[in-house]
C-alpha cells in the first residue's frame, strides 16, 4: 500500500508541477507583465511613518518607498519580524534580514513590484 | 513480538506530528496578519513533514532500551519506513501549496513560487531535499536491488533529510522553539550515524571457535574483550566482523540470533549463508574481531504459565537453541523444527539428546523437501494445544501462514510471538 501510495503522489506531483511551469510559459507569452506604478511620487519619512500597521504598512528601503501591505501574509519569516518595520526607513534589515544576510534577487526583483515613490528628506 | 506494543507507535507518531501542527494554528490565531488559507496548508504540510522526517529519523536509532520503549527493532523500522513516506507525503504538498497560493496573484507568481532559480540557495536546498528522499524512497520500495546497493541509495535519504532540516533553517529567518523538532531530528541522525553504522556503541568480542552444525551453516563461539551485552535466550545482536590475516569479514553490522550464551559471558551466533555478507562469513577463522551491539528483541520473553509451542523454520531453529542449552524446560515444551533435507537441520542430533533427556522438553522434526510445510499431523500430537503459547521463528512465508493456522486450530493471536527478521538496516 505504501508502495502505491509513493509511486501515485509523485506522479501527480511532477504532474501539477509540470502544469504549473506550462501555465507560466502561456502566461508571459500573453499578458505580459505584472502591475507597475505609473505615477511617480515622492513621500516624506513622517508620511511613510502613518503607515505602520499590518493592514498599511509602508516601508522607506535605499530611498524608495514600497506599500508592502499586499505582501506581508506572504512573507516567509513570522510576522512579528517584519511588522516592527512598518512606517519606518527599514533600509538596513532589508539589507541584512536583521542577521547580516542579504535578501535574495528574487526578493528584490519582488520589492520592485511594490514600489510606490521615492523618499525625499522633508 | 507482542501485539500490545503495535498501540505504542502510533501514539509516538501522533505525539511527534501534533506539537508542529498545534503550535503552526496557535501561531497562526496569534498572528498579526490573516494568512491566505493556500500560505497556511504550506506552512503546516512544510512542519508537518519536518516532524515526521524527525520522528522516522529517531525510529532508526538502534538502540536497545529505545528499542524495546518502541516494542522492539522490527516494529520500529516497520514505523520508520511508514512515517518516512508520510513526511514525504506532507514535503510534496508544501511547495504545491505555496505555487496554488500564488495562483490568486498570477500563474507567473505561482510558477515562481516553485522554481528554485529566481529564489536562490535556500529553495535549491528544499528542492534538493525534496529530490533525495524521492530517490531514496524509490530505492527503499525496490526490494530486488542488491543489498549494497540498497543501502547506498537509502543513505540519500539521510542526506536528503539534512538538506531539509538546512531549508527550514534557512528559510525560518530567526530562530523559533519548532526548531527543537530539526534539532532532535540532527540529533537523531548523528546517534544512528556514529553509534551504529560506525559502531561506536558497539563492543568488541573475539572470535574462539567455530562449529559447523550443518551445510552452508556455521556456529561462531566469541568471548567478550571487555565489556559485555547481556543478553538473554531469544534475543539478537548486529554483528560486524572484522579481519584476521587469512579473512576478511564485511565491516558492516547484520542482525544474528544468539544459539547459546555460556560462562564468562561468552555467546555463539549462528550464521546461515543467505547473502554475500553471511556466504563469507562462513570462512570465519579463530582470532577474528567481531563487534557487537544490543541485544534486542524480546522474542521467549513471555511468562512461562502455560504450556509451549515453539515452531521452528531451518535456521529459526537458532533462538530456541539458546534458550535449551540455557536450562532444563519448566513448562512441557513441544518443539516442531521443519527444514529442507536433514543435511540441512542443523543441531539436530543434540535436540534429540535434549528431548531425552528432559521430560518437559518433546521434539518433531521433519524434512519437509521442497513443498510448503503444514502442520496439521504435528499439531495433532500437541497436548493441550489450544492452551498453548506459540513462538515461531522462521522465514515470513512461514511465519504468516502458520500464525493463520494456529489461529484456526484454537490458539488465542495473544498467545501467538513471532521473529522473522526480515528488516533490512
Amino acid at each position: 500500500m505504501m508502495r502505491n501510495l509513493f509511486i501515485t503522489s509523485t506522479a501527480v506531483f511532477w504532474l501539477a508541477v509540470a502544469v504549473f511551469w506550462v501555465a507560466d510559459l502561456r502566461y508571459v507569452d500573453g499578458t505580459g507583465e505584472r502591475h507597475s506604478v505609473a505615477v511617480e511620487r515622492t513621500w516624506t519619512l513622517e508620511q511613510v511613518s502613518r503607515h505602520d500597521r499590518a493592514a498599511d504598512c509602508w516601508m522607506a528601503i535605499d530611498g524608495t518607498v514600497f506599500d508592502l501591505t499586499a505582501y506581508l501574509p506572504q512573507h516567509p519569516s513570522n510576522p512579528a519580524v517584519i511588522l516592527p518595520w512598518c512606517g519606518k526607513d527599514a533600509s538596513t534589515a532589508y539589507r541584512t534580514k536583521t542577521r547580516g544576510r542579504p535578501h535574495s534577487a528574487y526578493a528584490d526583483r519582488l520589492l520592485t513590484t511594490f514600489r510606490i515613490g521615492t523618499l525625499i528628506a522633508r | 513480538m507482542r501485539p500490545l506494543f503495535i498501540f505504542r507507535l502510533p501514539a509516538a507518531l501522533v505525539v511527534s506530528a501534533a506539537p508542529s501542527v498545534v503550535l503552526a494554528v496557535v501561531w497562526h490565531a496569534a498572528s498579526p496578519i490573516t494568512l491566505p488559507l493556500w500560505r497556511d496548508i504550506a506552512i503546516v504540510t512544510g512542519w508537518l513533514g519536518t516532524a515526521m522526517l524527525a520522528a522516522s529519523t529517531v525510529l532508526m536509532i538502534r538502540e536497545p532500551h529505545l528499542a524495546r520503549l518502541l516494542g522492539g527493532l522490527e516494529l520500529s523500522y516497520r514505523w520508520h519506513h511508514r512515517v518516512g513516506v508520510l513526511a514525504y507525503l506532507a514535503l510534496l504538498i508544501h511547495p504545491l501549496a505555496l505555487a496554488f497560493g500564488g495562483w490568486a496573484q498570477s500563474p507567473h507568481v505561482a510558477w515562481e513560487s516553485l522554481a528554485p532559480r529566481p529564489r536562490g540557495w535556500p529553495v535549491w536546498l528544499g528542492w534538493g531535499a525534496l529530490i533525495l528522499i524521492m530517490i531514496g524512497l524509490a530505492a527503499a520500495f525496490a526490494r530486488q536491488l542488491p543489498y549494497r546497493r540498497w543501502r547506498g541509495l537509502h543513505a540519500l535519504l539521510g542526506v536528503g533529510v539534512l538538506l531539509g532540516f538546512s531549508h527550514v533553517w534557512v528559510m525560518l529567518g530567526e530562530p523559533v522553539p519548532l526548531l527543537a523538532i530539526v534539532a532532535i531530528g540532527v540529533l537523531a541522525l548523528a546517534w544512528r550515524v556514529l553509534a551504529t553504522d560506525f559502531g561506536l556503541a558497539a563492543l568488541p568480542y573475539r572470535v574462539t571457535s567455530i562449529a559447523r552444525p550443518a551445510a552452508g551453516v556455521i556456529e561462531a563461539s566469541v568471548a567478550p574483550c571487555g565489556a559485555a551485552l547481556d543478553v538473554m535466550p531469544g534475543q539478537f545482536v548486529l554483528a560486524a566482523f572484522g579481519r584476521n590475516s587469512n579473512y576478511a569479514g564485511c565491516g558492516e553490522y547484520h542482525p544474528f540470533t544468539i544459539s547459546a550464551i555460556e560462562a564468562g559471558r561468552c555467546l555463539r551466533m549462528t550464521v546461515k549463508a543467505l547473502g554475500p555478507c553471511s556466504h563469507r562469513l562462513q570462512s570465519l577463522e579463530p582470532d577474528a574481531i567481531v563487534r557487537l551491539q544490543g541485544p534486542f528483541g524480546s522474542f521467549l520473553s513471555e511468562p512461562h504459565d502455560r504450556p509451549e509451542l515453539w515452531i521452528a523454520g531451518g535456521i529459526g531453529i537458532t533462538p530456541f537453541m539458546a534458550a535449551l542449552r540455557a536450562e532444563p524446560r519448566s513448562t512441557p515444551t513441544t518443539l516442531i523444527y521443519l527444514y529442507r533435507a536433514t543435511s540441512d537441520a542443523a543441531f539436530l542430533e543434540e535436540l534429540e539428546r535434549l528431548a531425552q533427556t528432559d521430560p518437559n522438553f518433546a521434539l518433531f522434526s521433519e524434512a519437509t523437501g521442497d513443498r510448503t510445510p503444514t502442520v496439521d499431523a504435528l499439531t495433532a500430537r500437541v497436548p493441550r494445544l489450544n492452551e498453548c503459547r506459540a513462538y515461531i521463528c522462521g522465514p515470513p512465508a512461514m511465519v504468516d501462514a502458520m500464525t493463520r493456522r494456529l489461529v484456526e486450530l484454537g490458539i488465542a493471536l495473544r498467545h501467538i510471538h513471532y521473529e522473522r527478521f526480515d528488516f533490512r538496516s
